[in-house]
């Protein structure tokens, strides 16, 4: 657990000082100035538009963070061979694995943190001058949907450990942990499509099809499950049910998706 | 006691899809002692890496058996008595040597007083206590060479590895490397050593071996080679007489006439009769100079001989 530790601690250094996450500071920083200065033309919605932006800001941000240096943050150590240098010293390579996804987790909380205390600077300026119209806004909501963001990409963090733990390139585990992101957003809606009466009734796809697109459904982590926006704008009502729910399926797929890329590392030759 | 012995160990390994499986290391058996230097050479692509890696469990063999210390592989134990340097170490661009030695002092066990204590030292040795501070991809290449250097012997390793440790160094950079290997060496400490450059390998190691296409083809203690490859000095004179030439001949391995003058080769061993004799016989010594560099010529010849 030390030996993890010193390396989540080198890992997440290395990715704070990374210079590609200013740019990604300012852009996030443009959407929520621009979520102030537009927020004007929506009138009655500005409550739900701007929380809605904020979200959008937050997960964008958070895939930048994730693919452009969290993935580095690992492929290097392969890419450059430095992992060589690190595997010399007494750390086993679970430990490795382990680490290197906890410093990769810490470093898009330390991130998103940064970011969400930016976009309740905006929200709080816009209550102050359109109080009106937040009166269905609950912070409570409006944090549950910001840490369930970052469960999602914490999630997504050991998607990308477990394709790099197989890739012998970064940009292989970019377009296969990319896929999977972009399967897991969309795989709900279109489950729920194909099931709708009018799919069935116009036989919109094949039976085969439908049965491979169910198993795809349930290799695929459900990205959708994380999605709290809507109940955030709205301020509807989220059951700690679906918490404890949420949080359980996240933690099932990281400890399954770790396990596995351990094991598949165990047994990896560094040339 | 043999600290590590290679088994008759092979490794092959694919390079890729619809690509012919590669050979890197054939058959190869090895053993050194504890406390010895051991030298490995070879031409690019002979299996000296490989070989490295093999050792440190980064890659299994294909065939055969490695031991460490009469007992089989065992990597945890590895990697506490091993202090390892790659070839052009690429070391975390953003950290600083600081805090790329504390993890390295957290993984190996030390405690935070030790660490800060022996990494001082050995910032010291290596002339990096001013830039310990700085991020690493500000350090130049023969910097990077010393802060891995740094890194390897922290925790004071058992067996040290070096493959190419004088790689980007400036000669000042090699002199400091090869006095702290020298140091290591008196200290006791097993040293695996691989490099291009012959003559820090004839003057550290023990025991040379030479790898071609993933056989060891040759292996030489350092006092069998002295003796063996027979190092000359070539002097050349002005004024030999056939007088002086006839005196000379049993003393020397061979007399070459060019020009006006003569350039006769002996053993280091014959030097001071020989020059007695020329004294004698009033000529002058032009220039003398070592006659070859003896791993060089005696690597070319085994590569060579390997080739053909």
């Amino acid at each position: 657990m030390r030996n993890s530790v010193a390396l989540a601690k080198i890992t997440f250094l290395e990715g704070i000082r990374n210079r590609s996450l200013f740019g990604i500071a300012l852009f996030s920083l443009f959407i929520l100035g621009l979520n102030i200065a537009i927020a004007g033309f929506f009138m009655r919605d500005i409550g739900k538009v701007s929380v809605d932006m904020n979200m959008s800001a937050l997960t964008f941000a958070g895939i930048l963070l994730i693919f452009f240096v969290g993935l580095n943050l690992i492929t290097k150590d392969i890419d450059k061979k430095t992992i060589q240098l690190v595997l010399s010293k007494p750390i086993s390579r679970f430990e490795y694995i382990f680490g290197k996804y906890i410093g990769i987790v810490f470093f898009t909380l330390f991130s998103l943190t940064l970011l969400l205390a930016m976009s309740c600077v905006t929200l709080v300026v816009l209550m102050h001058f359109n109080a009106d119209y937040f009166f269905d806004f609950s912070w409570i909501n409006y944090f549950l949907a910001a840490f369930f963001v970052f469960v999602k990409f914490a999630l997504l963090t050991a998607i990308v450990i477990f394709f790099s733990s197989i890739a012998t390139s970064a940009f292989v585990a970019l377009i296969c942990s990319l896929s999977v992101y972009i399967v897991g957003v969309t795989i709900e809606d279109v489950i729920f499509y194909l099931r709708s009466e009018i799919a069935i009734q116009e036989k919109v796809v094949s039976a085969s099809l439908e049965r491979f697109l169910d198993v795809i459904a349930y290799l695929i982590p459900n990205f959708s499950v994380f999605d709290l926006t809507m109940e955030a704008a709205h301020g509807l009502l989220i059951t700690p049910d679906r918490v404890l729910w949420s949080l359980l399926y996240a933690s099932v797929y990281i400890a399954l998706l770790l396990l596995a890329a351990a094991v598949i590392f165990a047994r990896r030759e560094f040339f | 006691m043999i600290d590590v012995e290679f088994r008759n160990i092979s490794k092959t390994y694919n390079p890729g899809l619809f690509k012919k499986k590669v050979l890197a290391v054939d058959q190869l058996n090895l053993r050194i002692p504890q406390g010895q230097v051991f030298g490995l050479i070879g031409p690019n692509g002979a299996g000296k890496s490989t070989t490295i890696r093999m050792l440190l469990g980064l890659i299994r063999p294909s065939q055969g058996t490695i031991l460490f210390r009469g007992a089989p592989l065992d990597i945890t134990t590895m990697q506490h008595e091993v202090g390892y340097l790659p070839e052009n170490p690429y070391l975390y661009d953003h950290l600083t040597l600081r805090e790329l030695l504390a993890f390295c002092g957290t993984t190996s066990g030390l405690s935070r007083t030790v660490t800060t204590q022996r990494g001082d030292a050995l910032l010291e040795r290596l002339e990096l206590t001013v830039a310990a501070k700085r991020p690493l991809r500000s350090f130049s290449k023969g910097m990077l060479q010393r802060a891995g250097i740094c890194f390897a012997l922290l925790h004071d390793p058992a067996l040290v590895i070096l493959d190419e440790p004088m790689s980007g160094l400036d000669p000042l950079g090699r002199k400091m490397v090869f006095d702290l290997v020298m140091e290591l060496k008196e200290r006791g400490k097993t040293i695996f050593f691989c490099s291009h450059i012959l003559s820090d390998v004839e003057r550290l190691c023990d025991r040379i071996g030479i790898m071609v296409g993933g056989r060891l083809v040759d292996e030489i203690s350092a006092a069998d080679f002295a003796q063996q490859l027979k190092a000359t000095v070539a002097l050349e004179l002005d004024g030999c007489s056939a007088a002086l030439r006839d005196r000379l001949n049993p003393l020397v391995e061979e007399i070459e006439a060019k020009n006006e003058r003569h350039t006769v080769t002996l053993l280091p061993g014959n030097l001071y009769p020989v020059i007695e004799l020329i004294r004698e016989h009033g000529a002058t010594v032009v220039s003398c100079q070592s006659a070859q560099v003896p791993l060089e010529s005696h690597f070319f010849r085994v590569v060579k001989g390997v080739a053909q």
